[in-house]
Parts: C-alpha cells; sequence; structure tokens
C-alpha cells in the first residue's frame, strides 16, 4: 500500500523541483547579467589603462581592495531573505575589531582575541535579533538605534585613541598572494561555498525562503520564525567579526572609532545589485558574490579613471536604483502601460488583442514546422501555408473591426456620460 | 463609547493619553537638567537651545509624513546638504537678488530630490529604504560637484540671507518662527485636509484605501516632495543659522529625524503618529543634546545615549501598544 502511495505522490515533487538546464535561460539570468558587467567593465580598464592592466599585481590590487565587505555581505544575503534590514554592521563590525584589540593589547594569545572579537560581534547581533524577533520591532529603526549604540560604545571606551595591537595575520589575510591569487579572495570563496550549502541545498535555507516570502504562512507551517530569525541575526554578527579580520588587516592592523562608516550601506548596495530582494524570499548567493567583485572593480577602474570620490557616489547610487528598478520593468508593467496608450484602458480589448496574438504564434509555429515536414511534398505544402495565412489575416482583421468597434462603443459611453452628466 | 470615556477620572485620562510617558519624560529630563546644570535655564540659553535644533525639527515633520505612509527617506541628510550648497553659491556670486528667492529655490530644489525619491518608490514601487539609500549618495555626491570642496565663511554671507535665520522677532529668532509656522501647517494639513487625511490612510491599509479610490503613488509622492521641500528649507535655514556651508553638512541628520518621530510615538509600521507628539520629541532630543553638550567629558557619550534612548522609546510605544490592544480586547469581552 504504502509504496503505491509514494508512486503515486512522486511525479509532483519531480515536477517541482526538476526544471532541467536551459541554456537560453541561464544566458539572461541575473548573475550572468553580473558576469557581463564584471567583464564590461575589466574591457574597459584594459583598453583605457594597458599597461597597468597587464603588470604584476594590479588585478591582485583590485580584488583586495574590494574584500574588506565580503562577510559583511554574506550575512547581509541572509538578513535581506528574511525581508529584514540591518543598518548595524559596520558599527557592529568596528565593536569587534575593538574587544579583539583591547585583549590583544591586555596580552591575550591570537586565538582568544579573534574568538572574543567574533563572540562579541555575535552577542551585538543577539540582541538585533532579539529586539527585532521577540519583542518586535521594525528592523529598520532596531538597528539605526543599535548602530549609533555600538559606535558609541566604541567612542566611549577608545575616545581618540587608536589600537594597534592585533595578531600578525591580520594584514596576511588581507595583503598577501598564494599561488597569484588573493588569500582574502580564497577565504571569500570558501566562506561563500559555505553560504551556498546553508542557503541552497540545506533544510535551514529553505526555511528562509519561506520565512521571506510569507512570514504568517511559515508560522502555521510549524517553522519557529522567532528563533529562525534570531539565528540569522546572530549569523550576521558573526560574520560581522569575521569581517573585522578583513578590516582591519586591510587598515594595516589599527582601529579608531570613526573608521568604517558607511560599510553597511555598501553591503547592502552590493547585495541588492546581486539580485537579492529587500522584500525577501528572492536571491541566490551566486549573486552577491559577483556583485562584490564589480563593486571592486567598478570603484577602482573610476578610480583610475580620474573620478574622484564623490562623483564615484553618484554612480554607486545610480546603479543602485538602476539594479533594483530593472526587476521591477517587468511584463506587469509593460502590460500596464500598453493598456493605457494603447488600449485606451479598455480591457475588453486588451483581452482580445492578446488572444489574438496567441493564436497567431500557435498558427504560425504550426506553418513553421509544415515547412520542415519533409514528407509532405511541394503543392501540398504550398496549399497548406496559403491556408494558414488566411487564417491570421483573417484573425487579424477581426480583432481589429471588434476592437474598434468596442473603442467607439467606449467613445459613445463617455459621451452620454457627459451629456448626462451636463443636464444634472 | 463617548459615555464611557466620561466616566473616567481626570488621572485616567490623562495617563491614557499617548503623549503622557512622553511629557513626563521630557518634565523627568528637565528637572534632572535644572538639578546638574543650573545654568541650562535662562530664557537666551533655551533660546539658543531651540535655534540651534530648529532644522531637525523641520527635518522630522517631513520624515514623519514619509513615515505615516508606512515609507521612510533616508536621504533628506544629503537633501539638506545639496540645497544648502546650491543656495550658498548662488548666494555668493549673487549678493544683490533678493534674499525671499533663495527661500523659495531652496524649496523647489528640495521639492525637486523628493520628487525624484516620491516617483522611484510611488510610481516605481521600489522599496523606500533602498531608493532613498541610492538617492543619498547621489544627491551628496552632486552637492560635492556643486560645491567643488569649497567652503563658505560668514563674510560671504549677506545680510538678508542670514536674516531669515537669526532676525530676532518680538526676542526670537525668525527660524524658530519659520519652525512654528511650519508644525501649525502639519496640523492643519495632516488633521484637517482630505490630502493629509490620505496619508494616514495609505499608511494604515494600503489595500482598502486603494479600494476605497484612493490613488496609493499620488498619495506618497506627495508625501515624499513634502518632505524633500522641507528638507531643502531646512538647508537654507541651516546656512543661515550657522553662516558657514560645505558638502558635508547634515551628516546623519536623517537618522536623528527618524529618532525624533520614533521617539515621538509616529509608528514605523504606518498609519500612527500625530504631529503634537512629533513635537515634544523634538523638544526631548534638543534637551538631550543641549544637556549631554553642556556636560564635561560626556560629549563622547551623546551616541550611544541617543541610540539607547531609540531603542527604549520604541520597546515602550511597542509595549503600550499592546497593553491598549490587550485591553480593548478585554472591554470587548466584558460587552459579550
Amino acid at each position: 500500500m504504502s509504496g503505491e502511495k509514494n508512486i503515486k505522490t512522486s511525479p509532483v515533487r519531480d515536477l517541482e523541483i526538476k526544471q532541467g538546464f536551459n541554456l537560453s535561460k541561464f544566458l539572461v539570468s541575473w548573475e550572468m547579467v553580473l558576469v557581463y558587467i564584471l567583464i564590461l567593465i575589466n574591457i574597459v580598464l584594459m583598453v583605457k589603462k594597458t599597461n597597468l592592466y597587464f603588470s604584476q599585481g594590479t588585478i591582485q590590487a583590485i580584488i583586495q581592495s574590494g574584500m574588506d565587505v565580503c562577510p559583511l555581505v554574506l550575512g547581509m544575503i541572509f538578513i535581506l531573505m528574511l525581508g529584514d534590514i540591518d543598518v548595524s554592521v559596520a558599527s557592529n563590525m568596528i565593536f569587534a575589531s575593538m574587544v579583539t584589540g583591547l585583549c590583544c593589547a591586555s596580552g591575550a594569545p591570537a586565538f582568544i582575541g579573534v574568538f572574543a572579537g567574533i563572540l562579541a560581534g555575535a552577542l551585538c547581533g543577539a540582541f538585533n535579533g532579539y529586539c527585532v524577533a521577540y519583542i518586535g520591532m521594525p528592523a529598520v529603526i532596531v538597528t539605526i538605534a543599535t548602530s549609533m549604540l555600538f559606535r558609541g560604545i566604541v567612542k566611549i571606551i577608545l575616545d581618540v585613541n587608536v589600537l594597534k595591537v592585533f595578531p600578525s595575520f591580520y594584514t596576511t589575510v588581507a595583503w598577501v598572494n598564494i599561488a597569484g591569487i588573493p588569500l582574502s579572495l580564497i577565504l571569500f570563496l570558501i566562506m561563500g561555498a559555505v553560504f551556498v550549502f546553508i542557503l541552497h541545498k540545506s533544510r535551514f535555507g529553505r526555511k528562509l525562503y519561506v520565512i521571506g516570502n510569507n512570514a504568517t504562512c511559515a508560522q502555521y507551517s510549524g517553522i519557529d520564525v522567532r528563533k529562525t530569525k534570531l539565528i540569522v541575526f546572530i549569523l550576521m554578527g558573526a560574520m560581522c567579526g569575521i569581517a573585522s579580520i578583513f578590516f582591519v588587516g586591510r587598515m594595516g592592523g589599527s582601529v579608531s572609532s570613526t573608521m568604517g562608516t558607511g560599510y553597511e550601506m555598501t553591503a547592502i548596495a552590493i547585495c541588492v545589485l546581486g539580485g537579492v530582494s529587500t522584500n525577501g524570499g528572492k536571491g541566490k548567493v551566486y549573486g552577491p558574490v559577483i556583485a562584490t567583485l564589480i563593486m571592486a572593480f567598478l570603484t577602482y577602474t573610476l578610480g583610475l579613471l580620474e573620478v574622484d570620490a564623490n562623483s564615484r557616489k553618484i554612480v554607486t547610487g545610480f546603479i543602485l536604483i538602476i539594479a533594483v528598478l530593472i526587476p521591477n520593468v517587468n511584463r506587469q508593467l509593460i502590460a500596464n502601460i500598453k493598456l493605457k496608450a494603447i488600449y485606451k484602458g479598455n480591457k475588453n480589448v486588451e483581452a482580445l488583442n492578446n488572444r489574438t496574438a496567441e493564436e497567431v504564434k500557435a498558427l504560425k509555429n504550426a506553418m513553421a514546422e509544415i515547412k520542415k515536414d519533409t514528407a509532405l511534398n511541394e503543392s501540398d505544402k504550398t496549399a497548406k501555408i496559403k491556408k494558414y495565412k488566411d487564417k491570421i489575416a483573417s484573425l487579424q482583421k477581426k480583432c481589429k473591426e471588434q476592437s474598434a468597434a468596442w473603442l467607439q462603443e467606449q467613445k459613445e459611453d463617455e459621451r452620454k456620460a457627459r451629456e448626462r452628466f451636463a443636464v444634472k | 463609547m463617548r459615555t464611557t470615556e466620561s466616566n473616567k477620572s481626570i488621572l485616567a485620562k490623562m495617563t491614557g493619553n499617548r503623549n503622557f510617558g512622553l511629557l513626563l519624560g521630557l518634565v523627568v529630563l528637565l528637572i534632572l537638567a535644572a538639578i546638574i546644570t543650573p545654568s541650562m535655564y535662562s530664557v537666551n540659553s533655551i533660546i539658543n537651545m531651540l535655534q540651534n535644533n530648529a532644522v531637525y525639527g523641520l527635518l522630522a515633520i517631513g520624515e514623519m509624513m514619509v513615515i505615516l505612509t508606512a515609507g521612510i527617506d533616508i536621504s533628506i541628510g544629503a537633501t539638506l546638504s545639496l540645497t544648502g550648497v546650491v543656495c550658498c553659491r548662488l548666494m555668493a556670486e549673487n549678493p544683490n537678488v533678493p534674499a525671499v528667492l533663495w527661500i523659495l529655490l531652496a524649496l523647489l530644489i528640495g521639492a525637486l530630490c523628493g520628487a525624484f525619491n516620491g516617483i522611484l518608490v510611488g510610481y516605481f514601487k521600489m522599496v523606500p529604504m533602498i531608493a532613498t539609500l541610492g538617492t543619498m549618495y547621489a544627491f551628496r555626491g552632486f552637492s560635492f560637484l556643486f560645491s567643488g570642496g569649497q567652503w563658505w565663511f560668514p563674510h560671504q554671507f549677506t545680510e538678508g540671507y542670514l536674516k531669515f535665520a537669526t532676525l530676532r522677532i518680538l526676542g526670537i529668532p525668525s527660524i524658530l518662527w519659520i519652525l512654528v509656522l511650519v508644525f501649525a501647517l502639519a496640523i492643519l494639513f495632516l488633521g484637517y485636509t482630505s490630502r493629509g487625511r490620505r496619508i494616514y490612510a495609505i499608511g494604515t491599509n494600503r489595500e482598502s484605501s486603494q479600494v476605497a479610490g484612493i490613488k496609493e503613488e499620488r498619495v506618497v509622492f506627495l508625501a515624499m516632495t513634502l518632505c524633500g521641500a522641507l528638507a531643502g528649507l531646512g538647508g537654507m535655514l541651516y546656512t543661515a543659522n550657522y553662516a558657514t556651508c560645505s558638502y558635508s553638512i547634515g551628516e546623519g541628520y536623517e537618522m536623528t529625524a527618524i529618532a525624533i518621530c520614533i521617539l515621538g510615538g509616529v509608528s514605523i509600521s504606518g498609519g500612527k503618529g500625530k504631529v503634537d507628539g512629533v513635537i515634544i520629541g523634538f523638544l526631548m532630543m534638543a534637551v538631550i543634546t543641549y544637556f549631554i553638550s553642556l556636560l564635561p567629558g560626556l560629549s563622547v557619550w551623546s551616541d550611544a545615549i541617543q541610540g539607547a534612548i531609540i531603542i527604549a522609546a520604541v520597546a515602550l510605544n511597542i509595549y503600550m501598544e499592546r497593553s491598549a490592544e490587550r485591553r480593548a480586547l478585554k472591554e470587548r469581552s466584558a460587552l459579550i
């Protein structure tokens, strides 16, 4: 009995999960578009600064320059996946760096310092997560407040001092290449692989998608939404702790309270550019990983083309807006504009036109098949094709006449309504 | 409903008021300030305090309208900087033009910036946070481009320009009169006009207000444009008040404006909040910042204290809402 049941239910599952590999779809997917953009930027850089591009170490330097936000990006994907947002990550990162720095300055071994830093980050994340998930405060407000709070605490403790004692491997992480590949990139890709596994291959990742799409639905289907949110925020905090390693290394092993402002915005911008929806429930890890590289190449290229830092800000801002706008310019929007402009708001006309277009398309497909068909002789072919062509022409004519009649009717109605209104 | 309300004692009515907690907090703060820093209590220093914080009030009113539509605008700091820079540069280059023009120009530029946000959020349905994040970058960049990294100092400002903020009418600087005017207009607009009520309707329930025939896009567009215009006005008054200007003014002001709104009981999920609450929130924030700046060695604490206060205020807000819901539920069950 049970065997039969399994057989009956299995096709449904197959339908949902296995869609097959479609090359044309793959080539226009957002991730591939990002790759094209990356290649385009590379070509621009190559053409404009040929000498520099092919000289030793340039590409490594570019990649290294963008790697200090990479752990933040990975953590932020999960937060955005839930439909929340975290703008306290930069402050959190500085807080974690400060804890590590204080531990190392007091003479503790390096690994304790690093561990303390990551723990501090995770605790800060837990505080955010508790406020968002269990008290029910909006994530934007909580994280704006905690970004002030964490940085405020750093300001209180450090004042104007600079912490300079950090484990020696920090700078190694940020500046060393292994066999021509930056160590930070390798670490980033390893972390990215872990996140890909969590989000796309594990049950936890599926939960995130469900919560992001509909939290109430997730709650009713037995997912502990609060706990999941808390875990994600703690994970984000821990990633802030890890980001402090990259960041401090990049800064040459020193930390002061005013460093790293604006990193949260960069991280969010990269995630959005990578195709993660801020409404939650949409996005993949691959996109932001490529977008991180794009951002690094873009800022570096613009810098080399002698665009100053503030004009780069304009470019970043507009890229962010356009990246979010593109998915919005979808079929629905185009259909709406068409409805208003061409069909004058008449939904009947729109439906008729759409149906006719579909029928014509089907007929044309059939026609193409007949052309390919080798079994038929020439005269049969031409006769059939002519038949189809007549059919298409008559359909289009019918559609035109009908829609003209409907539009005329609509006009008439409007005129009548106006007259009645004027009489009153 | 009305009869049950009149049966309540005055005390219960007072504690039931949303602003009661806020007023209590303000009084406690004032008493604390009176004990620790008595020098705060002179007419001059109070006017000084309000004058230096007036820009926050303008921004907060604008931000409030956006938050009421369940959105958020984090580009107002950049808008403020852009208008300030444009006005200052043009003013320094054409000192003979009447100063009224600059205030109109500031309103116009601010409204344009806000309208751009409004198109993105209202018509293209972008997430407000992300759209205004992008425009924040862009406006700040434009501000730098227009200023060319230049600073403007008091000797470059014309008399008429400065008068908009510092001219004393009845002993009170004109920037405060403008602020009071804006507050009054906001109360009238949000409370007594159909356009203002539509902002509340959109924030409370998008679907049902659409079904009721409210055009959501237009309302969001209007709210964001007004917010931008107020930020523009703030930019002009800021430069007139301090008589200095550079592209970096107004950094982080959006956070303070949001904080004032939250303190004033504006719900971040939209539809709830009144102008009087925001006014009290504004006074509280002014007292807090001034109080902190008067205490020696405490200035580094200001960020942390502000953050902690916002978290506490939001938590309190949510707790109050929940308890009110519970009370309403109890009353209903008692009726049955």
